[in-house]
């Protein structure tokens, strides 16, 4: 929610604390060289190998071999280190690559991933769990299909029966993996619970359900043609018959009643000539297929241009005035001897400290043109939010409040890092307060500045929170898309991804991510090239 | 050399010690999930005592043990999709209008109870939970029911007999004082469709058609229908009335009501225990007829069985539970006085003496439930949206902003 300030850190203020955080490595390994942390490395390392182990028996369990061999090698890899003298170098690298491996290659890799999937509503489990999900939701009661109250027995052999009762006539029979056999109703004791017994047979009782629960719930009675009784519980059966058959060597459903052939259509689903779908489909590789969606879909690219441009302003006027209000702020109270200084100073940090979508839900009360107290108070009457053109001044009001104190701090250490010689002698060759900022300390504060700029460029361009928390996108003016005025790639797509189709397409929010993430990359490329420029000018 | 001996040797010990702690708990992971005899039940915080009680119950009749796990609600439905077989639920507490995506997903199981058994629900309860493009099967057993209703201030207004009436009184009631509102229904930020049901039903409105099997058919979108259409100027007057503001969000029509500045306010009995509490004098009802009956929204909650069941071999138990015990008049009372709902069980519903959920159920009658199919997702945003740029008191007028939606609403679909 906040800025990218949570990671980039104010720099060194003063040479001495420079120092010291250089000297702290050799510090950390001073203190690992001794006893005490020898002790204390082989127990994180026991507890790492514990992990491992713990893990190991898990993909054993689950055959999952690639993976057993590579957190065996990784373990071993890992212990090599950190007990070797000669991979001093390694030790500090390995935590770094681990975290980056968790938490950024991998969910970018699965991203990919999932982007050339058909991962979406209806396509969540694998092939073989779709058809035995087809199979179980498309049997239906046949024709006078009747329901049986039901308890589940053993004969005197020990095989499982099923103890039946017609709902609607109330006849009697016992019911075997061969068929229906009636059984006089005077041999059936019945309970308030239904049938408790019957003579010959011995009804299943507590702890066994458990043990049975598989072989019961396969259990069928054959009554006529491809209709079998099944039980539905514990206490009910229900006669069922299949509507679609599958053909496991053609890789098909037919329906039964008029041939109709169900075939894959390579994308994760059997479909009918006519069209119609069965589901659940399952999940499965499309190829370039959300790509090619995105550029036919009109819902995409109708309204891409206008929100692109939107999105792009957006970020930059986001970062432009956060800046310039965080710089102007910075400067006002970087004066020193001034009174309060810090009392200001945590006044303007404020907006930084609160929980971002809560300040964000705050200002919508806030704006709101009929009820907000922004308009009760100025007595004015501005369409804040429901106004297309108002609603982008407010969600960027609203950021720069948000980013505005974040600049303030960089800014405040950038100042104070500038050598005081500079500024003083380009004022003793004469030039004025505007000439000095302007030729001597800008330049010098972009140099620290400019990778924070892009870095916050980036952030603003993917903001979701601000648009979805502030207007949720819209108002939606009255062009024919579904695209609000205010909403940008990341939040169009939220909208795309779960709010249209079936609701959850996962692979095409994937594949839309991974051409913002192009996007942006190249945005920053770019402003990364203009900063080494800069450098080179000093 | 012999301190070297001595580290390796502490090395070694520190190490065995912590895989001698590390091999019980795997040998527990993998344990639970082959013993089976546990029915892992997810659900929400409200009902979550009443759910262990009920179910502890029948668990012990049925010599099953029973593991309740507390979930935010809204989180069950997603997390149903990657959560791993091992920790899976075999039982959810769920929203009928769930039912359509869980079951396109192959996440549930259908379910057959007896027709003694269906016989005490209301059908469009079991409608509610029942999807099929194939063929129509029941996915989840119905436990509360809840819907909008229009609640009247009665020391600041009468219950309204006609629209009309209720027309005049509101905007009488709104011209006494600039803070007053006519009709306190949220709709800000986003728009609320369902909040604002009534009102397009009243006037022929409806979301999606139904095909001969009776199934709702996404192709057939009643969104922009021509009868819906021709009232839709209805929309525009009261608009300009201010008889509906979209500028109001849930926060300021809740207040504005407590607080005596609006007479009439459409809320569900999730405020049930606000309203008991004001000390207003108050009574619900159906909105009037506008052109049609202004019936709300319908949403059942319930519970349904998850395919995880079939994989940890407890389907007939988990079956047992929710379309045999879950479904008697006992335990729909329990569950449903948990969360303050009415209960879905017709027999359960008649002991059910709290005035304020009666009148609730009352305001609910002939409603529609939500639409259950995935394709709903496509829908909301548009129908709130349209509602919201409809009457929020500028110039934009209905005809036009609805046949948007509705063809926003067709490109969605796809």
């Amino acid at each position: 929610m906040s800025t990218t300030a949570v990671r980039a850190e104010p720099p060194p203020q003063r040479a001495s604390l420079a120092q010291s955080i250089l000297a702290f490595p050799s510090r950390v390994v001073a203190v690992f060289s001794g006893p005490i942390g020898f002790a204390l490395k082989i127990v994180l390392l026991a507890v790492s190998n514990a992990i491992a182990i713990w893990a190991g028996v898990i993909l054993v369990g689950e055959q999952k071999w690639i993976a057993v061999a590579v957190l065996v090698a990784t373990t071993l890899f890992i212990d090599w280190a950190y007990m070797s003298k000669r991979s001093l170098a390694l030790k500090f690298l390995i935590p770094g690559t681990i975290l980056l491996l968790a938490f950024q290659v991998i969910p970018i890799l699965y991203t990919v991933n999932v982007a050339f999937t058909n991962y979406s509503t209806g396509h969540i489990l694998s092939k073989s769990e779709a058809i035995d999900g087809i199979k179980g939701n498309t049997l239906a009661p046949p024709a006078n299909g009747k329901t049986y109250l039901m308890t589940p027995a053993r004969d005197a052999d020990g095989n499982l029966v099923l103890l039946l009762a017609d709902e609607a006539t109330g006849q009697t029979y016992v019911g075997t993996k061969e068929g229906l056999t009636p059984i006089p109703k005077s041999d059936v004791q019945v309970d308030d619970l239904g049938i408790a017994g019957a003579k010959g047979y011995t009804a299943i009782k507590g702890t066994e359900f458990a043990a049975i629960d598989r072989e019961l719930s396969n259990f069928t009675v054959p009554t006529e043609g491809d209709a079998a009784i099944r039980p539905e519980g514990l206490d009910s059966a229900t006669e069922l018959a299949p509507t679609l058959r599958y053909d496991p060597a053609r890789d098909e459903f037919v329906r039964v009643s008029n041939g109709a052939v169900f075939a894959d259509n390579g994308r994760g689903s059997f479909v009918a000539a006519n069209g119609e779908e069965l589901e659940p489909g399952w999940k499965t590789a499309v190829g370039f297929r959300n790509f090619s969606k995105i550029i036919h879909n009109p819902l995409v690219r109708d309204p891409f241009l206008r929100v692109f441009v939107w999105t792009f302003a957006f970020a930059f006027l986001c970062v432009g005035i956060s800046f310039a209000l965080g710089l102007f702020m910075a400067i006002v109270l970087d004066r020193p001897g001034m009174r309060f200084q810090r009392g200001y100073r945590i006044l303007l940090v404020l907006p930084y400290a609160i929980p971002g979508f809560l300040s964000l839900l705050v200002w919508q009360g806030l704006l709101n043109d009929d009820f907000g107290v922004v308009n009760q108070l100025l007595h004015i009457d501005v369409p804040w939010l429901f106004d297309s053109n108002w609603a982008k001044v407010s969600v960027i009001l609203v950021s720069v409040w948000l980013t505005f104190p974040y600049f303030f701090l960089v800014s405040l250490g950038a100042l104070q890092s500038i050598p005081a010689e500079l500024t003083e002698a380009a004022r003793v060759d004469g030039g004025g307060p505007w000439q000095v900022f302007r030729k001597v300390t800008l330049p010098l504060l972009f140099i620290v500045v400019a990778p924070l700029l892009i870095a916050s460029f980036a952030f603003n361009f993917n903001n979701f929170g601000v648009i979805y928390f502030l207007t949720g996108g819209g108002p939606q003016s009255s062009d024919q898309t579904t695209a609000g005025d205010t909403d940008i790639l990341i939040s169009y797509t939220y909208k795309l991804a779960f709010s249209s189709g079936k609701g959850q397409d996962y692979a095409l929010a994937s594949a839309v991510a991974m051409i913002i993430f192009f996007l942006t990359a190249v945005i920053a490329a770019i402003g990364f090239w203009r900063t080494k420029q800069l450098e080179n000018v000093r | 050399m012999s301190r070297r001996t001595a580290f390796g040797a502490c090395v070694v010990v520190a190490m065995l010690a912590m895989v001698a702690t590390a091999v019980p708990a795997t040998g527990a992971v993998s344990g639970s999930s082959a013993a089976g005899g546990t029915i892992r039940i997810w659900t929400d915080k409200d009902r979550k005592a009443d759910i262990e009680r009920i179910a502890n119950a029948w668990g012990a009749r049925r010599g099953v043990n029973v593991e309740v796990v507390e979930k935010n609600f809204g989180d069950i439905r997603d997390q149903l999709k990657t959560v791993a077989v091992a920790s899976a639920p075999d039982v959810i507490i769920g929203a009928h209008d769930w039912t359509g995506q869980l079951a396109a997903d192959g996440l549930v199981l259908p379910l057959s109870p007896k027709k003694a058994t269906l016989r005490q629900f209301p059908k469009y309860s079991l409608d509610a939970f029942s999807y099929g493009t194939a063929v129509k099967r029941l996915y989840g057993a119905p436990v509360a029911l809840e819907n909008v209703g229009l609640v009247v201030n009665t020391r600041l207004a009468t219950v309204p007999k006609t629209f009309a009436n209720l027309e005049k009184q509101a905007l009488a009631f709104k011209a006494k004082s600039s803070e007053n509102l006519a009709i306190a229904v949220p709709q800000a930020p986003a728009g609320d469709a369902y909040h604002m049901y009534p009102f397009f039903s009243g006037l022929g409105g409806y979301v999606f058609g139904k095909n001969k099997a009776g199934n709702l058919n996404p192709k057939q979108i009643g969104v922009a229908n021509p009868v819906f259409l021709k009232n839709a100027a209805a929309i525009d007057r009261w608009d300009r009335l201010g008889l509906i503001n979209s500028k109001v969000n849930y926060d300021t029509a809740k207040n504005a009501f407590l607080k005596g500045h609006a007479a009439f306010w459409v809320t569900g009995p999730w405020e049930a225990d606000t309203l008991k509490t004001s000390g207003l004098r108050f009574r619900i009802v159906q909105v009037p007829r506008i052109k049609f009956r202004s019936v709300p929204f319908l949403g059942v909650q319930g519970f349904m069985v998850t395919r995880y069941a079939n994989t940890h071999g407890t389907a007939t138990l988990a079956k047992d539970l929710v379309a045999s015990y879950i479904m008697l008049p006992a335990s729909q009372r329990a569950l449903a006085a948990a969360n303050g709902r009415f209960p879905a069980n017709t027999v359960a519903g008649k002991q059910v003496n709290d005035a304020v959920l009666k009148q609730f159920g009352a305001a609910g009658v002939g409603g529609v439930p939500m639409p259950n199919i995935p394709q709903m997702s496509s829908v909301w945003e548009e129908l709130g949206g349209a509602w919201l740029k409809s009457t929020n008191g500028t110039s934009t007028l209905a005809r036009p902003t609805f046949t948007t939606a509705a063809r926003n609403i067709r490109n969605k679909i796809g």
